[in-house]
């Protein structure tokens, strides 16, 4: 059951990443690249609008895919749930390092990054990638979809702004390109934001949590793995 | 050629304009309706939505208001103010200026009250706001009024409450930091537990959209409180319980209004049953005029109406009362909106779903909170009241 | 040659100045004769926001609608324009372009003061777009001309806000949080102009937050890095008890009225345009351009980093500023990440590197968001699907890298000449 939801959720939210591109981001792929993120901006508050007005305003409780088990080793508490969860994503991701380091498409897609211009040259199908990259993205933001709501069973419209704007941060703090890396900026957030409540004044939590992103990208202008930008990197 | 055409058509247009009916100008009474239907909150500017189409569908079907002698229909105006601040001044001022209504009722929560409030009371217009708790809203705007009692009044109660219930000392309180009205009654019931000797052994937070509260209360666990008190809405409460219940804690859970929605059970289940959480009105058990509204709104909305719906019901009702009072409409605004607020703030005691209420000279009601208790079968169940 | 070149070309070729003369002339006749001609036409009030609202909540009333904008504001506006048009052309001539302009900008500030005047919803309306004027042509700068993707408008917009109101407050209120008033409450006018700077300039410094690691980094880092400034100013106004936490803070006196917003969107606007030609501006296009080839022909990068920076923040405070005096309550909620969102939609909506461009895109933007407020929850899905179009169809925005001319206002083209 669990599965089935999982696999079909990411299909459905592939299909929705490759339509999202067609419309809102193919038509912009030579304008300036910051209206791309105006129109993906747009697109975010056209599906939460949507999902208001169909669904309606009430929140909506997900099913217990799972039971919950509770195990304590000696002073930590866990549940299945969590354990589930943390494995799976670091299961996605290695599979997700592996396919962009290792297959050919990965090094396309690596390639574009670098020169996006030159591409087509060297017989690259640049839409097949850049469709298979939003495929695969959106297909992932889905799985994560599904297992945070394991985990916080409460679903409401708005409810991906906030992780959204955090998972940028994050992978932008691992450094661009690098997936070992954005798992590290995740962690590191979520490691200061717990800690930061464990430890001090929880209401200073964001304070210093963003003072320590911002801290640590003065010092490391391109984040923790990131390589810095190509001099033609087109902006 | 061209250019003599659009004049023909432009003029053709106007003059269907100048011919076309005549609108009879029907004894008509506009009410502004300021409400979050989009944006962080929009259950709250449903549901309060929904009780001012049946309030509008009831004085309707019996005639209109009888004022004066003369009947008048009322139409309700609903603007979205988008969980925004200079959105809910901007509704307002367009609802007071261009729309011409008589009074407002709203904004909700008080991040758009306060700004609303603003407005209202410099364009004169008397506004209701049903729900927003702020002191601040009501303070020296003697054009502005409120359904619901206020924060400091709330945060006393549950402070006694939870002392006499339980014969605890030490309480923990969990709440959001970026959110003005959780932050609030925290600090409020922070002062009422010192005052009746209770001791806040933990005072944590989060932010606003936050769903993980395993440090916190990992915090609260370790600190040695015998109770925890959360003013928190309702869709984060069963998140804060479950985790609550997942680290091991087996002590009473005590919630304040922002709890009572219908919602709050379907999103919970058993975890939440047991607490308690103060509240203006208990739909389990409800009697009268309360008990028709429940049955009403449900058979017509298709759900439970939670404490937004009632005051907002309550709201339109004690305006419906001003105007009556008022004894007559004379078409100039300016003086019927005075009028109306004189009326507003002359009434003694009203008696509504949410309770009995009186007004003092700020324009908060004087009235009382109900505690209730979840029962077993996921109802809100009166378990007693509490009066200033 | 473009559409609205097009357009443009089949209005008759009367002057700007007589046009303006004819829509002062228009919104006189309104202010007169306007609710008699409301009660002739069957109309329940003056239509709002030129009768666009009311095509949403009464389309039933368009007729009555259309036969009022024509008799109110088109044929006197058209008439009296094309009455003036030959004699403005002669005067104009004589006149320095100087001189032209402060007639211009008079005649304007004439019209939005009649129409604006009529009542408050209008009044509203024209000093929120002010401040939206001031926050996208300032942000502009940042994201246009020097090429970055700053998302911290809201935060410095918060850091003015917050600074100006505990000023006015304690100076010219009697209020619960800092006491008896100061200074007579006379003075606030006057005192006004420098509070605002005040807050300017306090933004200004917090902007060194996101300027100084801009040495070293751009792109997608310094966009994290702008958005962690909103996350840390948002939770320090949070813990900031003594000006209310998030509970918010209030009473500012409403002395942004709309004379001083006009003045400051102004002066906001002449600032860009002149940064943004001068030999100063055209370094900072060369940093977006290219940072190294800049540095090599002698432009000191950080300092115009630091420039743009600090101007981008000192004017997005001052707007901050202005709109805690219209609003009269602030609160952190208030400069969160959708306030930026709002902005950057209504800058790329214009399009970068234009002066002109940040003007429409907020009229546009501002305008359309009040027009569609009958729709409720739909506006929410019409306004995204429109922004998207009008990116799909002009992905470098309505002005993108140009600039509007109008007919007869004395202008240079200024900036990246564009395609």
């Amino acid at each position: 059951m669990f599965l089935l939801t999982l696999v079909v959720t990411m299909l459905l939210t592939a299909v929705i990443g490759v339509l999202v591109e067609r419309v809102a981001y193919r038509p912009l792929r030579d304008a300036p690249r910051a209206s791309a993120a105006i129109t993906g901006l747009m697109v975010g508050i056209f599906l939460e609008t949507a999902n208001l007005a169909l669904l309606g305003a009430s929140r909506k409780t997900f099913p217990t895919l799972l039971e919950d088990t509770v195990y304590r080793l000696g002073g930590v508490i866990l549940t299945n749930v969590k354990v589930m969860i943390v494995g799976l994503a670091l299961l996605l991701m290695w599979a997700l390092h592996l396919l962009v380091q290792k297959t050919k498409l990965g090094m396309a897609m690596r390639a574009m990054s670098v020169d996006y211009a030159i591409l087509p040259l060297m017989g690259v199908p640049v839409n097949t990638v850049i469709v298979l990259t939003f495929a695969l993205g959106s297909a992932l933001a889905g799985a994560a979809g599904v297992l945070f709501s394991m985990a916080y069973p409460v679903l409401e419209p708005y409810m991906g702004l906030l992780i959204g704007w955090k998972a940028f941060v994050a992978a932008i703090l691992g450094g661009r390109g690098s997936i070992p890396g954005a798992v590290l900026g995740g962690f590191i957030l979520g490691f200061i934001e717990i800690f930061v409540a464990a430890l001090f004044v929880s209401t200073l939590r964001d304070l210093i949590a963003y003072s320590v992103v911002l801290l640590i990208l003065t010092y490391r202008p391109y984040g923790l793995f990131g390589e810095p930008y190509s001099a033609r990197l087109r902006l | 050629m061209r250019k003599s055409g659009w004049v023909v058509g432009l003029v053709l247009l106007s003059a269907i304009g100048v011919a076309g009916v005549p609108l009879t100008v029907a004894q008509v009474i506009t009410i502004g309706h300021v409400a979050p239907l989009t944006g962080d909150i929009p259950k709250v500017g449903e549901e309060g939505k929904f009780a001012l189409e049946m309030w509008v569908e009831d004085v309707n079907q019996a005639g209109g208001l009888l004022v004066g002698g003369k009947r008048y229909r009322v139409r309700v105006i609903h603007e979205d103010n988008e969980s925004k601040a200079e959105s809910a001044a901007a509704a307002t001022t367009k609802l007071i200026t261009e729309d011409k209504v008589l009074a407002i009722i709203g904004a909700y929560a008080s991040k758009q009250a306060i700004p609303a409030g603003v407005v209202a009371n410099r364009l004169q217009t008397p506004m209701i706001s049903p729900w927003s708790t702020n002191p601040r809203t009501t303070k020296d705007r003697p054009w502005v009024f409120r359904a619901a009692f206020l924060d400091d009044f709330q945060g006393r109660v549950l402070a006694k409450f939870i002392k006499d219930e339980f014969q605890v000392r030490k309480v923990a309180v969990l709440y959001d930091v970026a959110s003005d009205y959780p932050k609030g009654l925290a600090e409020f019931f922070r002062q009422g537990a010192a005052e009746v000797g209770l001791e806040v052994v933990a005072f944590e937070s989060f932010t606003t959209k936050d769903r993980d509260f395993s440090a916190q209360l990992t915090k609260i666990k370790n600190s040695g409180a015998e109770l925890l008190f959360t003013p928190q809405y309702y869709d984060e409460v069963p998140l804060i319980v479950k985790q609550a219940h997942q680290l091991g804690w087996t002590k009473p859970i005590v919630g304040s209004d922002s709890w009572g929605s219908p919602e709050l059970m379907k999103l919970c289940g058993d975890d939440c049953v047991g607490s308690f959480f103060s509240t203006h009105w208990a739909v389990a058990g409800a009697k009268g005029a309360a008990k028709a509204f429940i049955e009403r709104f449900q058979k017509r909305y298709g759900y439970v109406p939670g404490d937004v719906a009632a005051l907002a019901w309550d709201s339109a009702h004690l305006l419906q009362q001003a105007i009556l009072d008022c004894g007559q409409l004379t078409g100039n605004l300016a003086q019927d909106r005075k009028c109306v607020r004189d009326a507003l703030a002359s009434i003694k005691t009203y008696q509504g779903i949410t309770g009995a209420m009186r007004f003092n000279e700020e324009g908060d009601p004087i009235k009382c909170a109900v505690i209730v208790r979840i029962n077993a079968q996921h109802e809100f169940e009166f378990y007693k009241s509490a009066c200033p | 040659m473009t559409w609205w070149q097009r357009a443009g070309q089949r209005l008759p070729a009367w002057p700007l100045l007589a046009w303006l003369a004819g829509a002062l002339v228009a919104a006189v006749v309104e202010r007169a004769v306007g609710l008699h001609v409301v009660h002739a036409l069957g109309l329940p009030t003056l239509p709002s926001m030129f009768g666009l609202s009311s095509v949403f909540a009464e389309p039933g009333l368009m007729p009555h609608t259309l036969a009022y904008l024509l008799l109110v504001y088109l044929l006197p506006a058209g008439g009296v324009a094309a009455l003036l048009a030959p004699w403005v052309r002669r005067s104009l001539v004589r006149l320095s372009p100087r001189l032209a302009l402060l007639v211009h900008l008079g005649v304007l500030y004439a019209v939005f003061h009649v129409w604006g005047h009529t009542d408050d919803y209008r009044l509203l309306v024209l000093r929120l777009l002010g401040i939206g004027i001031i926050l996208t042509t300032s942000l502009n700068l940042v994201n246009g001309w020097m090429g970055e993707f700053s998302v911290s408008v809201a935060g410095f917009m918060a850091v003015g806000a917050y600074v100006s109101s505990v000023l006015t407050v304690w100076g010219f209120v009697d209020d619960d949080v800092f006491g008896p008033a100061v200074l007579p409450a006379v003075l606030a006018p006057f005192a006004f102009p420098l509070v605002l700077v005040l807050g300017g300039v306090a933004a200004a410094l917090s902007a060194l937050l996101v300027a100084v690691p801009s040495f070293r980094t751009r792109g997608d880092y310094l966009a994290i890095i702008s958005l962690a400034y909103v996350f840390i100013v948002k939770s320090a106004l949070e813990n900031a008890e003594f000006i209310g936490g998030p509970r918010g803070f209030m009473n500012q006196p409403t002395l942004a009225s709309l004379p001083v917003v006009f003045v400051w969107t102004l002066l906001c606007v002449a600032t860009i345009a002149l940064y943004v030609t001068s030999t100063y501006g055209k370094a900072t296009s060369a940093v977006r351009d290219n940072e190294s080839a800049a540095e090599a022909v002698t432009v000191d990068t950080r300092r115009v980093k630091v420039v743009a920076f600090l101007t981008h923040a000192f004017w997005s405070g001052i707007a901050g500023g202005l709109y805690a005096h219209v609003i009269g309550y602030i609160n952190p909620s208030n400069f969160g990440l959708i306030k930026s969102a709002e902005v950057l939609a209504m800058l790329y909506l214009g399009g970068l590197s234009s002066v002109s461009g940040s003007v429409l895109g907020t009229v546009l933007f501002q305008l359309l968001s009040e027009v569609l407020r009958p729709l409720k929850l739909v506006k929410w899905l019409v306004i995204p699907v429109l922004l998207i179009l009008v990116m799909v169809f002009r992905p470098r925005g309505l002005f993108g890298f140009r600039e509007l001319r109008l007919p007869f206002v004395p202008a240079r083209p200024y900036g990246a000449a564009g395609d």
